[in-house]
Order: structure tokens, then sequence, then C-alpha cells
């Protein structure tokens, strides 16, 4: 690493010049996230009379609280246990909402052991799912993306004819409101009618079965994976191609003449002269992937059954639909915290790793 | 900075010279801004036509509309009221209502346009809440069954009337016998891929109150609790669920056009659909009443109103404007233009299409029979969001008791955050 050039020796100059980046972020960074601290603490709503109250930890408490709930089966008293017996239990929300102690609890996930019933309980389910969602969609249109990407970049780097028109052609969904394709693609993975279906049951013969892309929990999340990553990809193209037109010929032309094979040169020129262009991309990708909102807004509104809500969606649900502004904060600074703490922890990893 | 100040001077010159631009010279009249959603072409163009004609049939006042992005629209009052810039007159969405005097940006207008004029409007058009009233519409629209009388033919199914709707079990037994044929796969449409709470309030919490269900607890507005997820509620989420079980209804249509093209035998959706519907069928389309699920058939009613902001120093003559707007040729106007259903009866007697004969007549007879507003309260908007998700969940196959003790939940835990809205607004901001 070289040693950055101290500010104190350019001296106001260097402020000056720096002005404006500093003031746009204090201005629309800093401060709107300090106000949105503030407004974690309190009841304030979008549309209201008077302006909130300070109401503590209340926030967080609804946000994060989780508790349990163990059951043994209804009539297990009967010792009827004969074969084809299913163990009943009381329904959870019958006691969630007459015991006063899970007041405002609602299942999150269920789970047996032996006869007992566990149910994971917490006050705000949909958020610890959003959660659980959005890193599932990283973890799922990161690696796809970012691999699209590089292959998109290597196909029109090849030197192959009228590879201007594929770079603007791989580009153009980039520029494209993702309104626009969020649509169009909804129609495309429309169980029925929508052209991938019909596409896989013509190449099938008819024999695979209809997907419902965008109606079934477990399909869901990866539909939006895919037509984000074919969105998204043009962007990420661009930059590798950046990194490729900046790898030295001469080690390609050294590789030829020690008689290496395409495959050993993508392997030992290519991929390390990409390194920090890879790392840059990955980091770049992940930020925008946890920020997922549009695609859910216009595809699914986060169904089937909680399956592609995301932290974001939640927070605009909450926030700015329901008009609790002030809990649509609190889910805004404790996502921003997790993302610190965690890119905190990665770069600790790195640091360790790279001595 | 001596740029950054020369610029300030500059907007602020500029801006000045545009207000001096908009002053009436040739009068001295009265400005009014008048603040509006963005609508269809259709009903704009009507609309400008009957400020244009308001400002013309008077000396005294000048209207001058701007229209606003609908889907910013309600951020936009909230964002003007803040900043203490509220025009005059604005549209407001019938449930809003509610919300907006409990923010304080509207104030009644029952002082302001006569009695008379406010009595001969259709309940479903003024928007009230705590005792007063702050907004009246000049239309609405209505909710109403679309087929083809063909379809109904072929298997034998009686034509219901007002008086007579179908009965669920009839309703069922029609759907299942439409399916049957094997020529639609689903055979009613629902407009299901429509992605807004709004819509699925609008157009399910009519059904929700036919089965004996509601929102909200009406009497007190302080609870969902036994209402929306009662044993009335509960059998309404059941048959929700069972539509999409049994194939009647797509979980997700693909577009908005299943019944022109032949897709679905059946429609539930709004008037506004007639003019498409009627160039598709012809003579074979048939509007009707939504069926009678127990307690009569109902349909929403409360559709883009008129009201005056508390900062307005001229109301007068913002409530010139309104009863003009009611006055039965314009009503009749804004009908026939703009396919909108009239609210008073002596507008819909001047319209051709609405008049006793006419051929929406059957709008005007829906909304006046069975119309019903959505619940007048601030929490509205917590409580079709959660209705809109407990919808969607049931038709994702969640158990409907338990998504309905969800909303149910949530909005009784907004409605006690916000110590059941009765902080009423002192003076405006």
């Amino acid at each position: 690493m070289t040693r950055a050039p101290r500010l104190e020796r350019r001296g106001p100059t260097a402020f000056l010049f720096g002005a404006p980046a500093i003031i746009g972020l204090l201005l629309f960074l800093a401060v709107p996230f300090l106000m949105a601290f503030t407004l974690t603490f309190t009841d304030q709503r979008l549309v209201a009379p008077q302006s909130g109250h300070f109401i503590g930890w209340r926030n967080y408490e609804r946000l994060l609280s989780v508790s349990y709930l163990v059951q043994s089966p209804r009539d297990k008293a009967s010792g009827n246990v004969a074969a084809g017996w299913k163990p009943e239990y009381e329904r959870v929300r019958s006691i969630t909402r007459s015991n006063p102690e899970y007041r405002g609890y609602r299942p999150f996930t269920q789970f047996r052991i032996g006869q007992r019933r566990i149910t994971i309980l917490a006050q705000d389910p949909e958020f610890l799912q959003s959660l659980i969602n959005t890193f599932a969609f990283a973890l799922m249109v990161v690696p796809l993306q970012c691999s699209m990407a590089l292959l998109l970049a290597l196909l029109v780097n090849a030197g192959l004819r009228g590879q201007t028109i594929f770079r603007a052609i791989y580009f153009s969904p980039v520029v494209m409101s993702m309104v626009v394709v969020s649509i169009v693609w909804t129609f495309l993975f429309d169980r029925d009618l929508g052209s991938i279906n019909r596409f896989i049951s013509l190449v099938s013969f008819g024999t695979a079965p209809r997907i419902d892309w965008l109606g079934n929990p477990a399909s869901a999340m990866p539909a939006i994976a895919i037509m984000s990553a074919w969105q998204g990809a043009g962007f990420q193209m661009l930059i590798f191609l950046a990194g490729l037109q900046g790898i030295s010929q001469e080690l390609y032309d050294a590789a030829l003449i020690d008689g290496a094979t395409s495959w050993q040169r993508f392997w030992n020129i290519t991929i390390p002269g990409l390194r920090q262009t890879i790392i840059f991309v990955l980091v770049v990708t992940t930020i925008a992937a946890l920020g997922l909102f549009t695609q859910i807004d216009v595809m699914t509104q986060g169904g089937p059954q909680n399956a592609t809500s995301t932290v974001m969606f939640h927070a605009i649900q909450r926030g700015v639909r329901e008009e609790d502004i002030a809990y649509g904060s609190t889910v805004a600074v404790v996502y921003f915290a997790l993302i610190t703490v965690l890119i905190l922890a990665q770069q600790a990893i790195q640091k360790r790793s790279s001595k | 900075m001596a740029a950054r100040r020369s610029s300030v001077i500059g907007l602020v010159s500029l801006s000045l010279l545009l207000c001096a631009c908009g002053k009436d010279h040739r009068s001295n009249r009265i400005e009014l801004t008048l603040w509006k959603h963005q609508a269809g072409d259709v009903e704009e163009a009507a609309g400008k036509l009957a400020v244009a004609r308001f400002n013309a049939s008077q000396s005294k006042w000048r209207i001058t509309e701007q229209t606003l992005p609908q889907g910013g629209y309600t951020q936009s009052i909230v964002a003007a009221s803040l900043a203490g810039r509220l025009p005059c007159l604005m549209t407001v969405d019938q449930p809003m209502v509610a919300s907006f005097v409990w923010a304080g940006h509207l104030r009644p207008i029952d002082g302001l346009v006569s009695q008379a004029e406010l009595t001969q409007v259709e309940a479903a058009a003024v928007g009230r809440y705590s005792g007063h009233l702050y907004s009246v519409g000049q239309f609405d629209a209505a909710l109403a069954i679309f087929t083809r009388r063909s379809a109904l033919k072929r298997i034998g199914a009686r034509i219901p009337t007002l008086d007579h709707p179908w009965s669920l079990e009839e309703f069922d037994d029609i759907l299942a016998k439409l399916k049957a044929t094997g020529q639609y796969k689903y055979p009613l449409d629902l407009a299901t891929r429509d992605p807004k709470a709004d819509w699925w309030t609008y157009a399910f919490s009519p059904i929700l109150q036919s089965f004996g269900g509601d929102l909200i607890d009406r009497s007190s507005m302080r609870s969902a609790e036994g209402v929306l997820n009662g044993p009335a509620a509960l059998r309404f989420g059941q048959w929700f669920q069972s539509l999409f079980t049994r194939g009647f209804v797509d979980r997700r249509e693909p577009d908005d056009r299943a019944f022109i093209a032949g897709r679905a035998a059946m429609v539930y959706t709004g008037s506004w659909w007639a003019p498409d519907y009627r160039t598709a069928a012809g003579d074979d389309l048939l509007i009707l009443p939504p069926p009678d699920f127990g307690q009569g058939p109902v349909i929403g009613g409360g559709s883009w109103q008129w009201g005056i902001s508390r900062t307005c120093s001229h109301a007068d003559g913002a409530a010139a404007f309104i009863s003009f707007l009611l006055k039965p040729s314009e009503v009749a106007k804004m009908a026939d233009a703009a396919g909108m259903v009239p609210v008073t009866e002596a507008g819909a007697a001047l319209s051709s299409d609405f008049r006793t004969g006419g051929k929406s007549r059957i709008f005007f007879e829906l909304m006046r029979r069975f119309a019903r507003q959505r619940p007048a309260t601030p929490a509205f908007s917590v409580i079709s969001n959660n209705f809109f998700f407990a919808l969607q969940n049931i038709a994702d196959g969640k158990n409907p008791q338990d998504a309905l003790d969800d909303a149910t939940d949530a909005i009784d835990q907004a409605i006690d955050d916000n110590g059941g809205y009765l902080t009423t607004t002192s003076a405006g901001r």
C-alpha cells in the first residue's frame, strides 16, 4: 500500500476542493442518517397532528424480540398412541393472543423434537424472514451476476467481429428502468403464458412441468435473482472489460511461447490480473444486492408468503406505506449496523490472512 | 460562496417573475391554486374544461390547476403541509380524508357549501370524519361483475338482477360450471396482478362486508378484533382461498385482458372498464351486481373528492368552485365525458349515459344501493396494507385464521400506539 497524501500539508485548499463532496455527503447522507437514528426512539408518524414522543427502546424491542414456545401434543394424556396417530397441538396464535407473556409475538418458524413441537416466536417475524431472504438473494445473485459479467467481458474482448455492437447490447439492460424490466420479466415468468415456460416445454417436448416461477416460495427468489443478474451484469461487464484491457499483452505472448493452453492463460494470467477488479466488482454487487427493493415491489410484493420480502421492502412497507416512519427508520438503522459489523469483520479477516 | 449567493438571488427573482406572470392582469381576480392527482387523459381533459367553465362563469375567482403524479400525491400533500404551502383546493382520495383531517391538512366544508347542495350528494361520495364533512366528490366509481350473455346461457345460469343478485351458492355453482366447460382455465378475473393495496382493499373488503365481517369495528373505530378475524371473516377467508385452490381465479393474472381476450368468462372490476368491454363484447356484454354473500351485495364507495386546505385564506372562493362542480349540468358533463358515475340524482338525470334507461345507469344504481365507504379513520393506510397482505398470504395458501389474526393484531397495535387517534388538531400549522 502506498501512503496516502497527508491532508494538513495541502492546507485549506484541499478542503476547499473537497468541500462540495463533503457538504453533499454531510447534507444528504450523514444528516438524514442522524435524523433517522433520532427517529428510532420516537413514535413519529408520517402523517400526524403532532411530532412524535420519546418512547425509548420500544421500536428496537418490537423489531428484535425473539422468544420460543414448547408444546406437547394435545391428547397425549389419553395414551392413544396407536399407529397412524398424528400428534395435535394447540394453535400457536390462540396461545400468543391470550397469554400476556407472549403478547405481540407471532410464530417465525416451527420444528419438532420427538413429540414436542417447538415454535420460535418473534415480534416481527417478517423482519427476520426478510433478513434471511436478503442474504439468500445476495448469495444467489452475486456469484451469478459476477460470473456472467466476466464471461460477457471475455466474450466482447476476444477480438471477434462486431464486438462493439455486442458490448452495447449487453450493456443495454443496465440503462433500462428497473420497473420496466421487472414488468417485462413478470410476463416472461408467467406460468401459463410466459415465454420461459413455453421455451422449457418446447425443448423438453412438453414433458417438463410448468414452473410457477413467481408463485412458488421455492422458485420466486431464484427467479428474481436470475432477472436481476441479467439486468445488472452489463455494468460489471464494463468494469471487467476495463480490467482486462489493463493486463499487459506481453504476458499472454510470453505464455503462448511457453505453450500454455488457453485455460492456463485464463487461470494464471487473466484471473490474477483481475484480482483487484474482481474484489471491487464483488463488493459493489453485494452492496447493490443488499438493497433489493424495486423488483420485489413490482413483481411479488414480498410474496408468496414472505418468501421474497427483503429488508428494504419491509422498511418501506412499515415506514412509508403504513406511515410508521419511526419503525421504518429502526429497520434501516439496525440493518446498517448489521452490515457495518459484517464489513468490519470481513476486513479484519482479510487483513489477518494477507499478513 | 459569492457564486452560490448570486444563484440564490437569481432563483428568487426568477420565482418572483413567475409569480407575477401567474397573476391575472386584466381583472382583479383572486387566484386560487388547485392540486390534482394525475388521472387518465379523458378524465384530465374533462377536469380542465370544468375549471375553464368555472373561471368563465364569474369574475371574482380564478382557479389555476396543478397536476401531481398520483404515486407520490399523498407525500406531496404531507410535504406541502409541513412547509406551510398547501394549495387552497385539492383532490383527496376518500379513504385518506380522515388521515388528512387528523393531521390538520383539511378544513370542514359543511359551513361553506350550502346544505341543500350537499344533501343531494349520495352518501358514498362525501368524506366525513368526527362529525364534520371535509370532502365531497363530483363522481364515483362502481364495482360490478362483467360477463357475456352467451357464457351464462351455455351453462344455463340465471341472469341476476339488482333485486335478486346471485347467492354465494349460485355464484360458486356458476364458477364450477364455467370451469367445467373446459373453455376457461380460470373463469373469473379478479385483477390479482394489481400490486397495490388500494385495489385489494377497494375490491375485496366489500366482499368481506357482504359475508358479515368488516375491516374494523365501525361503531368505535378502535379495534378490528372479532370483526376482521371473526367467524364471518373466517368464512370469507376460506372462500377467498378456495377460489384459488379450486382453480376459479388465477393467482397472478398475466395481464388485464383476460375477459377481452376470452380467457376468463367473468371479471369483477370497476365501471372504468366498461368502454373497453363494450367494444370487446358488444351486445353480448352483461353488467351485473356482485353476489349477495349473506348480508346483501356490497361495493366500495368513495373515489377522489374535493377538499379545502386548513390554510386556505379564501375558503369562500374554494367553496364556490365546489358548489359549481356539484351543479347537475357539471356532474352530468363529467359523467358523460369521462364515464364517471354521477353522484347526484339530478346530475344522473341530465347525463345521457346515466339517466334512467341509459347504458351506464346500472353503475349509478349499484352505487346508490350497495356502496359502502372504507372506514374513515387515520389508521386506514395500516388497515389497508395489512388486509392486502393477509389476502395475498391467504391466496398463497396461508391459514386464513392465522392471516386474519395477524392483520387484526397489527391494526390494533397501530391504533393503540396512536392513542386511538383521539388527539385532534388545534389550530393549523
